[in-house]
């Protein structure tokens, strides 16, 4: 009988104790259905997975010295700016205390605009709300509010050592082409943007540029002009699927450029999977690649959860290691009265972080919230992607 | 000029895709005066069945794909009928056509939840061949998908005016009433006309996925749209038409883009289609007659 009544009062200690276990809300947000649902998939794999590890160390210290878990929701914004703004303002309206997301370029710019972009800026109604950013690469967004933080890789910075190596490891070639998805925000930027004017700031001539659309699968007279133009280099900006349209009409056509450079978001499986033997020989800047014992690990954990370890999602896996050093830092409360005052903690501790750590080593950051991530040049061989020189 | 006939030729043959599609839209609403709004999403995902195949046995040659196809295609077309126009009302054209746009939503999304969007490798045929005429070229998929598309045109022409199902398809397209008055099941062979029309789809899905080399959740979109508007231009419920409109629409597109720019192909292409609806309503080969 004693026995028995020991038992219930440890059972109703524990409940207590389970009762009383702290939880802070972290919320994912991204592309989970439509064509870039992938990216959501493993943006959230990879959240599940950070949280898991972080939770099983213990997980973050608060102001009171207490612990709490992590607990993520990843919530689906479709690759749309209406349905992104929606999914954030409903995000605020819970006790998560920071968001990571979105997926895709042509969300973050508008939503990023319905941010306060002052802090403490009392004529801005802004939504005071932090968004930490994993996925939309996109070239200098985060400047558009001081709640917007991102962690992607400087494409620029990317390109212009890409372009730089090549005219140093080849000095015989000298004409880059561009082949450009026009429609889609990435490509199209990072083409015009960064692409075209890195690689004539390294010494080579841009003999032109065709462009298609990201819903096409007829690219019969873009690679015709592309064969005019005999370039020595093909840049190709543009996501998976119409890459492997372009490389197999490239194919038929006979168009056999000395070097191929892909876009970031192209160094995934879905263009291995798509078109690996006309993709062979690709290089691509990347700032993820399992080369060492804590990337393995992270692709591993995310594998658990069946995502995919690439730039993007490991950028989310970063972020959530971020995040537990910010909010330990900036001692925040943890509780439902503190959750406002938490979120500006959160931002105020982004804000302040000058590097942070990544898989690949330390990431600089800058006063607009951008990241100067370490990165590789990875190229496609046989069925993967490998690392085919690392310049820092 | 060898620029712009190589444009032309690019597009007339890439055209036989827009083709294969429009017969599908076509056929069904020359039969039943609906549209059918899933029916390029059906198509493709008909060949994304066909995929199943080479997971189940890994290096399957292309053409059990293709049968897979083929057959997932029928099985597709029933299910549509049976979704969205068995059990709705069809004196309410409206609610069959949410219908469909509904069901090519659920297939959109099914398909982009069975393969997380990414792209699928898809087995293609005269891949390699290429018809040279000095610079002037021409694919040899593509030649075969125009060869596959006037084959189904003939068989479907065979079908509706050489058997007995062709006859009652006819009559129940010109006087459903009276077709029943005659002891024809109508609902049997609007099912039947599903069916074909599925059939016809796991092969324009499967061609189109053999010509493209992948297949995507992209497609289902633009194969809509373009095999819509080459069923207006060739005229509602005319399978020749169906056949030179979606050759003209793929000539007209590459042309525009070769001399606009991509940006613009489609603006194009649209006014093309407002030109036809203003100036010719009934499409290139407006069927006479019809249903009173």
């Amino acid at each position: 009988m004693k026995k028995l009544a020991l038992a219930v009062a440890l059972a109703f200690a524990a409940g207590g104790a389970l009762a009383q276990e702290k939880t802070i809300k972290i919320a994912g947000f991204g592309a989970k259905s439509g064509v870039v649902r992938s990216f959501g998939v493993n943006s959230e794999a990879a959240m599940l997975a950070a949280a898991e590890v972080i939770n099983k160390q213990g997980g973050v210290k608060l102001a009171d010295g207490s612990k709490a878990k992590i607990a993520v929701e990843f919530l689906d914004d479709r690759c749309n700016a209406e349905e992104g703004i929606s999914v954030i303002r409903r995000i605020a309206g819970t006790d998560a205390l920071v968001a990571i997301g979105p997926t895709c370029s042509n969300v973050a710019e508008p939503l990023f605009g319905i941010l306060q972009k002052k802090v403490d800026n009392k004529g801005d109604s802004g939504l005071q709300f932090p968004v930490f950013t994993d996925v939309a690469i996109k070239v200098g967004l985060a400047k558009i509010s001081e709640w917007a933080f991102r962690n992607v890789p400087n494409e620029m910075t990317m390109y212009n050592s890409v372009f730089y190596w090549l005219h140093q490891k080849y000095p015989d070639l000298k004409t880059v082409y561009g082949g450009v998805e026009e429609d889609f925000a990435h490509s199209r930027a990072t083409w015009h943007l960064v692409m075209k004017d890195r690689a004539k700031a390294s010494g080579f001539a841009v003999a032109g540029e065709s462009k298609w659309l990201l819903a096409d699968t007829n690219f019969a007279t873009q690679v015709r002009e592309m064969k005019k133009a005999n370039a020595d280099i093909v840049a190709i900006s543009a996501h998976p699927f119409t890459t492997c349209g372009v490389l197999k009409e490239m194919q038929r056509q006979g168009v056999k450029p000395k070097l191929l450079v892909g876009l970031t978001s192209s160094s995934s499986l879905e263009t291995l999977q798509g078109c690996a033997k006309q993709a062979q020989g690709m290089i691509i800047p990347s700032s993820f690649a399992p080369v060492n014992k804590e990337a393995k690990f992270a692709a591993e954990q995310t594998a658990k959860k069946k995502g995919a370890a690439d730039l993007h999602s490991m950028a989310a896996w970063e972020n959530m290691f971020i995040l537990k050093q910010v909010m330990e830092s900036e001692k925040i409360a943890g509780t439902r009265a503190s959750v406002q005052a938490d979120r500006r903690k959160i931002r105020d501790g982004l804000a302040k972080l000058n590097t942070t750590q990544g898989l690949l080593g330390v990431s600089k950051r800058d006063a607009e919230g951008e990241a100067d991530k370490p990165y590789l040049f990875v190229q496609a061989k046989g069925n993967d992607w490998v690392v085919l020189h690392n310049p820092l | 000029m060898l620029d712009i006939l190589q444009a032309v030729s690019d597009g007339v043959l890439f055209g036989a895709t827009y083709a294969l599609i429009g017969i599908g839209f076509t056929l069904v609403f020359g039969v039943m005066h609906k549209l059918n709004l899933s029916y390029a999403a059906a198509s493709v995902g008909s060949a994304y069945a066909g995929l199943l195949v080479l997971e189940v046995m890994a290096g399957a040659p292309a053409w059990l794909v293709f049968l897979c196809a083929f057959a997932a295609g029928g099985a597709l077309g029933y299910a549509v009928y049976l979704t969205c126009f068995h059990f709705i009302p069809l004196r309410s054209p409206l609610a069959t056509l949410m219908a469909t746009v509904g069901m090519l939503l659920l297939i959109d999304e099914v398909i982009v939840h069975a393969t997380n969007g990414m792209p699928q490798a898809y087995p293609a045929i005269f891949d390699d061949v290429m018809l040279r005429a000095g610079a002037f070229t021409l694919r040899g998929d593509l030649l075969l998908v125009f060869g596959v598309a006037v084959l189904c045109m003939i068989a479907l022409m065979v079908l509706l005016y050489r058997t007995r199902l062709g006859l009652a398809t006819r009559a129940v397209s010109q006087q459903s009433v009276a077709a029943q008055l005659c002891g024809i099941r109508v609902g049997q062979v609007n099912a039947m006309t599903f069916v074909i029309t599925g059939l016809l789809g796991g092969i324009a899905g499967a061609l189109i996925g053999a010509s493209v080399g992948a297949l995507s959740p992209l497609l289902t979109t633009p194969l809509t749209v373009k095999g819509l508007i080459v069923t207006v231009i060739g005229g509602l419920g005319s399978i020749p038409g169906a056949i030179v409109a979606g050759l003209l629409v793929g000539g007209f597109e590459n042309v525009l883009q070769h001399f606009r720019g991509v940006t613009e192909r489609d603006l194009y292409v649209m006014l093309l289609l407002f030109a036809f609806l203003v100036f010719r309503p009934d499409g290139l080969f407006a069927t006479k007659g019809g249903r009173d």
